[in-house]
């Protein structure tokens, strides 16, 4: 096996290429909306940036649990996932957009007028500030960062030692802190970049929520990737129904999980019936938002549900990566969900929240494509690699 | 003495690993025999397949089980709750669906699980104390490190010398017939 067989095909370069335009137009007709109408701009960008965040961090996540517990379905994607990976630094980029419009954003805790109408604790008096917001978004970004820095760099150095037991070791041996980092410094993410929108309300399962929807995020996006590299060298021949199996059932999984953590919450919540706590289900499940909740429930969770319980489905490369497109719009959807409230009692969406999605997703993949054209698309070190594309199936 | 008179059941080949025995189930398809079972010491993915076994009623089963466990928990908590005991707990309204999802969940996985095992066990009719393989004295090594290939005599196209020719042909070893003696 020699690097130059798994180059990425001539394809990747086009979706560089048409990645990089939509997201560069839309990029331009955001930037306009930014400029014309700075709220609207700021509030769609917000959950926008949640979902690239999730292609992102997702990526990482399932990397590192490739690393902790094997199998075949992780070592096909793991180039995939590192690509994805490695896109931190375009989030990191992303994410000043959210710091300019912090003021407009985070009222409830930045703004003088609104604090005086309703006063934060001492506790959240000092978490809740400017300066802690910014310097805890420094900390989540060095932890991602040196994550995805370290998984990569390794990786690549397994290319050249493929015997090198002592990296194999490694390896393992931080994926395993590498996801709690992960998972804890989302979980602190979520609370200050999106739970904080609405002070006065606290969920301690909020940043699980992110977590598995980032899972549902990235499976997806790894799905349509494999399904669309397996119509070409080299992972035509590569690419077996098996590997979509695997790749299903676990999306399945993770869809499955993300749906028990949101239920959990409504039904604490519900059946603990504090006016401070029903407030974040007063203003999403009646009216207009109750539309967009029943939406969800159904098209994110038992529609896909019901579906990806299909075998047939499961292995078939163009109705799996169907689902999979489906899962993330959906992603989009349930994130307007949890942010828009806040800001708007109408759940219509605005222009801005058709464009800003697209300039980011756009952007993001472009970048995507871009980083899976430098390494070989297989980890030639990877010592069960022989085995997780060998086709006799055993 | 009288020698009990004995039936043939098939003819069973031999194979040392279970790419082999994968290649050789795939020929005895092509080939035409429709009667085939396979036993290893372990499962071999793709060998159900290859054998001819297209379709099983295991999932179907599971749904009814599933669906069944799951109306069965939601109906007995509404029929307690709302209908042959209301209370009026905090003000909650009789029917408090989202209080009753968690067992109605419970029960789905419980009645999906249970129609799934004894279904299948009904419908592989195992266990199963006597079964003619059994007969053949190197069978013993289908738990440990043989993999074993049967054609059945009930297929259509089966033909005692044809028929172990055939597994010959596919590099089949210690080739011998399956007797049924029950």
């Amino acid at each position: 096996m020699n690097a130059q067989d798994y180059t990425a095909p001539a394809s990747v370069s086009r979706v560089q290429t048409a990645g990089l335009v939509v997201g560069g137009v839309a990029l331009l007709a955001a930037i306009f909306g930014a400029v014309s109408s700075p709220e609207k701009f700021y509030q769609s960008y917000l959950f926008s940036y949640m979902l690239v965040l999730g292609l992102t961090l997702g990526s990482l996540g399932l990397l590192m649990l490739q690393h902790l517990t094997g199998g075949h379905w992780g070592i096909i994607i793991r180039r995939p996932l590192e690509a994805a990976s490695r896109n931190i630094w375009l989030v990191l980029l992303m994410f000043v957009p959210i710091v300019l419009g912090m003021k407009s954003l985070y009222r409830a805790w930045l703004d003088p007028e609104k604090l005086k109408a309703e006063p934060l604790s001492a506790y959240q008096q000092g978490y809740l500030t400017s300066a802690g917001f910014l310097g805890r978004a420094v900390l989540y970004f060095a932890i991602w960062g040196a994550l995805v820095w370290l998984f990569n760099s390794w990786s690549r150095e397994q290319d050249q030692n493929r015997e090198d037991r002592a990296l194999r070791r490694r390896l393992k041996l931080l994926a395993g802190p590498g996801i709690i980092l992960y998972v804890l410094a989302m979980t602190f993410a979520a609370i200050d970049w999106v739970m904080s929108l609405s002070p006065h309300w606290a969920s301690t399962i909020y940043g699980f929520i992110f977590v598995a929807g980032q899972a549902i995020t990235a499976m997806s996006f790894m799905i349509i990737v494999v399904a669309a590299l397996s119509n070409y060298e080299p992972y035509a021949g590569i690419i077996q129904e098996r590997h979509l199996h695997d790749l299903g059932k676990l999306l399945f999984a993770f869809n499955m999980l993300w749906a028990y953590f949101d239920f959990s919450q409504l039904l604490i919540i519900w059946s603990g019936n504090q006016p401070e706590e029903i407030s974040f289900y007063r203003t999403r499940l009646y009216g207009g938002w109750g539309v967009v909740a029943v939406i969800v429930l159904i098209f994110s969770f038992a529609l896909p549900f019901l579906v990806l319980l299909s075998r047939d489905i499961k292995r078939s490369a163009s109705l799996i990566s169907k689902v999979a497109i489906w899962m993330i719009l959906m992603r989009l959807v349930d994130l307007f969900w949890m942010t828009r409230p806040e800001f708007s009692s109408s759940a219509l969406p605005t222009w801005l929240d058709i464009v800003v999605p697209i300039a980011l997703i756009g952007l993001w993949v472009g970048f995507f494509a871009l980083n899976l054209k430098q390494p070989p698309l297989l980890p030639l070190g990877d010592p069960k690699l022989a085995e997780a594309i060998a086709h006799h199936e055993h | 003495m009288k020698e009990h008179p004995s039936q043939l059941f098939g003819v069973m080949g031999e194979f040392a690993t279970p790419e082999q025995i994968l290649s050789a189930a795939k020929q005895a398809r092509e080939a035409g025999y429709k009667h085939i079972a396979a036993y290893t010491p372990f499962p071999v993915e793709g060998l159900a397949h290859a054998i001819g076994f297209r379709w099983t009623a295991v999932p179907l089963l599971t749904l009814i089980g599933g669906l069944g466990g799951g109306l069965t928990g939601f109906g007995l908590q509404y029929w307690v709750a709302a209908i042959t005991y209301p209370m009026n707990i905090g003000g909650r309204p009789l029917n408090s669906w989202p209080a009753f999802i968690p067992v109605t969940f419970e029960l789905t996985v419980l009645g999906a699980s249970i129609f799934a095992v004894v279904g299948m066990l009904a419908l592989n009719k195992l266990p199963q104390p006597y079964h003619p393989v059994f007969n053949v004295e190197r069978f013993a090594h289908a738990s440990t490190d043989r993999f074993f290939l049967c054609i059945e005599a009930r297929d259509p196209k089966f033909n005692l010398a044809e028929t172990s020719k055939f597994l010959q042909s596919v590099a089949a070893e210690h080739i011998s017939e399956v007797k049924d003696e029950g």
